[in-house]
């Protein structure tokens, strides 16, 4: 089995040693009570000496101890003494029987150990193969069940051992073996067969290939050392580790596939959702502008000049508005794409306010923005167009759904930074609060409104991005209120003079 | 004799209204689809003013604007869309003039063109050394900054920091650039010193620091002066 031939040889000379130190012991047993035992019973304390040599050593050491107890007790207690011959008939009689009992003895001790041995073996596998069953059932990955794997051959065998895996008879690349054993373990999962000594199938080599799953299912093999051909049992334990380990690579492999398939179905849910809404967004200004370019196009001659002035700032407007959303889907769909990680620099939220403060004074709606910024507020580390975007979000949002004033104010509180977009405009339906965030979400009686949900969205998708959290609520007396929070870092230091 | 002004686009629809609209304010306009074409052009015809638009099909512009630099100090202006942010921002740094982002209105063109032009031949001519708008006035060679007629003081690194502006007469400065020119070349990626002495100055010369009428942030790109 597992042991080396120095190991046996060393166990031959123990058990030798054994055998002659118990029948030494009987010899003397018998020598000091020599005067007051007959020779029945001294061949009885001789035959003590075999059994216990029987049931102590292997086989081969208990039979010569059996010959070795009779000679002995030939040699030293039956007449003539310190001779092998025989005075009695009756004694040769005796000696015959002792040495065919001692040999029984011996033969029976060595069928009970064996047996007793191979049934603590048994139940060792099959409690190892149970704890493996459950191992592989809690087993998160495929590499997780492969470890689990090798691990169990690893309590059996001696190894080493080499457990790969295949996808659809591929054995999985990054596998550094020498190359006869790839062509084992490629032979071992094409024929879904055990290889290797024993198996009948390429016997000459040194390791059995055990096929992890059988005809169809192979995914994948393990390689087995030591292999011996006489060992069946251990044979048939690996195979049974292989199919269990195949079975919990097979689950996985099925529920990753299952996930998979969900996910998909997911996916294609939302890009539906998500073309739906960016393309209602798009065609809608587009509706206008065509809309009042061909009439301008058409009926130029019979539209008079105030007319004619509406229909091209009408179209600047949505065409800028598309502009917009455009904008706001490409950035969308690249922040949740989780495309590269954003450029951040220290920015500071009064020179972002300013530049949108800036922008809306060319239209029309410009005086209805009231910015409070607070004074030394600290740096935040951010990218400076996606905080602009957000903002300019909020301000459009806010402008749209309602008339009156909106303020945008900053302040530091409780380390963060808080930007805050108020209005007096409806406010939202109870309920709306997570769900203005949502993609293509559109609050309640907005029809002549639109273009929300993206943005809004957005903006949220921002704010995450940067740390911080964008949340919404109604003011006590109507109107509601966006807040961006802002976690402020340790400000950066200075090493220049003023 | 009228200005002559080379527009480098190959979208054909967006170079026709551009050229009208040039046209119609007495330009005199030309037009080429690729940087190769401009290249010839500019060997040939010596136009004024360069707008050049980004991602052509034979190259890039960066090329176009070393080409450009290595003879003359003709303004470049640099027009983008918004996925080609960076692009623009080194080319700005390469020593292109101005930028403009897509869509943009004729209006905002008009305004770049006339700041460009107002320093074209900087290399010949004295730089800008002065800027007075509003209530604002700052004299670089005389040292001196006045907000509604009052003397301001500004510390040496504010007052390096607006002259540079100055200098660049309403033309956008990058980061880098002001970095560069004000803290030195080992400093191009301290954006945070241009944040604070940015808040600084604003708090200085602008009556609402945070609706800068002078000192305008270009989000991601750098700070101008606002010119009429």
């Amino acid at each position: 089995m597992n042991s080396s031939t120095a190991a046996d040889r060393s166990g031959r000379w123990r058990s030798a040693v054994v055998a002659v130190a118990l029948l030494a012991a009987a010899t003397a047993a018998c020598a000091v009570l020599d005067r007051e035992i007959s020779l029945m019973s001294q061949a009885m304390i001789y035959l003590l000496a075999v059994v216990a040599a029987s049931y102590l050593l292997p086989r081969l050491a208990a039979v010569g101890s059996a010959i070795g107890a009779v000679a002995a007790l030939n040699f030293f207690f039956v007449p003539p003494r310190y001779t092998l011959a025989v005075e009695h008939r009756e004694h040769l009689i005796a000696l015959a029987a002792m040495l065919a009992v001692a040999l029984l003895v011996s033969y029976l001790s060595g069928a009970l150990k064996r047996e007793s041995a191979a049934a603590r073996e048994s139940e060792s596998r099959a409690g190892q193969l149970a704890s493996l069953a459950i191992d592989l059932a809690a087993a998160g990955s495929e590499d997780e069940a492969i470890d689990i794997g090798r691990r169990a051959l690893l309590q059996r065998f001696a190894g080493p051992v080499l457990l790969v895996t295949s996808i659809d008879g591929a054995m999985a690349t990054g596998v550094d073996v020498a190359e006869d054993v790839r062509r084992a373990l490629r032979c071992c999962i094409d024929e879904a067969a055990i290889l290797g000594p024993g198996t009948g199938r390429w016997p000459a080599l040194e390791a059995w290939y055990v096929p992890l799953g059988t005809r169809g299912r192979v995914v994948g093999a393990a390689r087995i050392e030591p292999a011996l051909a006489s060992d069946t049992i251990g044979r048939e334990h690996a195979q049974a580790i292989a199919a269990l380990v195949a079975q919990g690579v097979w689950r996985l492999r099925l529920l990753e596939a299952n996930l998979a398939a969900r996910a998909e179905v997911e996916r294609q849910h939302v890009q539906a959702t998500f073309l739906a809404s960016v393309s209602h967004d798009l065609r809608t200004p587009l509706a206008a502008i065509v809309a009042a370019a061909s009439s301008l196009e058409a009926q130029r001659s019979r539209l008079g000049e105030a007319e004619q002035g509406r229909m091209l700032a009408g179209i600047v407007a949505e065409a800028r508005y598309l502009s917009a959303v455009t904008d706001n889907t490409l950035q969308l769909v690249r922040l949740s794409a989780g495309g590269p990680a954003l450029r951040t620099e220290w920015q500071s939220l009064e020179e972002i306010v300013g530049s949108i403060v800036g922008r809306l004074r060319s239209r029309a709606c410009a005086g209805r923005v009231r910015a409070r910024v607070g004074r030394a507020l600290p740096l935040v580390r951010g990218d400076a167009t996606l905080l602009a975007q957000l903002a300019t979000n909020l301000i459009d949002n806010a402008l749209k759904y309602s008339d009156g004033a909106v303020d945008l104010t900053v302040v530091e509180q409780g380390g963060r930074l808080l930007v805050s977009v108020k209005d007096r405009g409806r406010g939202l339906a109870p309920g709306d609060e997570s769900r203005v965030f949502e993609p293509f979400y559109r609050g309640r009686d907005t029809s002549e409104a639109r273009g929300a949900g993206l943005g809004l969205a957005l903006c949220r998708a921002i704010a995450v991005a940067h740390g911080g959290s964008l949340e919404v609520g109604r003011r006590a007396r109507g109107g509601c209120r966006f807040t961006l929070a802002l976690p402020v870092a340790e400000q950066p230091a200075l090493e220049v003079p003023a | 004799m009228s200005i002559k002004v080379l527009i480098v686009e190959d979208d054909r629809e967006i170079r026709g209204l551009l050229r009208t609209a040039l046209a119609a304010e007495g330009f005199e306009v030309l037009t080429a689809v690729s940087v190769s074409e401009a290249t010839a052009l500019l060997a040939h015809d010596s136009p004024d003013l360069v707008v050049l638009d980004l991602g052509l099909p034979d190259g890039d512009g960066a090329q176009l604007v070393r080409v450009v630099r290595s003879r003359s100090a003709m303004p470049i202006i640099v027009a983008s869309a918004r996925h080609q942010e960076a692009e623009k921002i080194s080319l700005l740094d390469e020593g292109a003039d101005d930028y403009l982002t897509k869509p943009f209105g004729v209006s905002e063109l008009l305004a770049r063109i006339r700041v460009a032009l107002r320093h074209r031949g900087t290399a010949l001519q004295p730089a800008t050394t002065r800027y007075a708008q509003g209530d604002l006035l700052i004299d670089v060679d005389a040292y001196r900054v006045e907000r509604d007629g009052l003397a301001l003081h500004l510390t040496p690194t504010e007052f390096k920091l607006a002259a540079r502006l100055v200098r660049a007469g309403g033309r956008v400065v990058t980061h880098r650039q002001l970095l560069a020119d004000v803290w030195g070349a080992e400093h191009v990626l301290d954006t945070h010193y241009l944040r604070l002495y940015m808040g600084q100055l604003r708090a200085k010369l602008e009556a609402v620091p945070s609706a800068p009428r002078h000192l305008l942030t270009e989000t991601g790109v750098g700070y101008r002066l606002a010119v009429d």
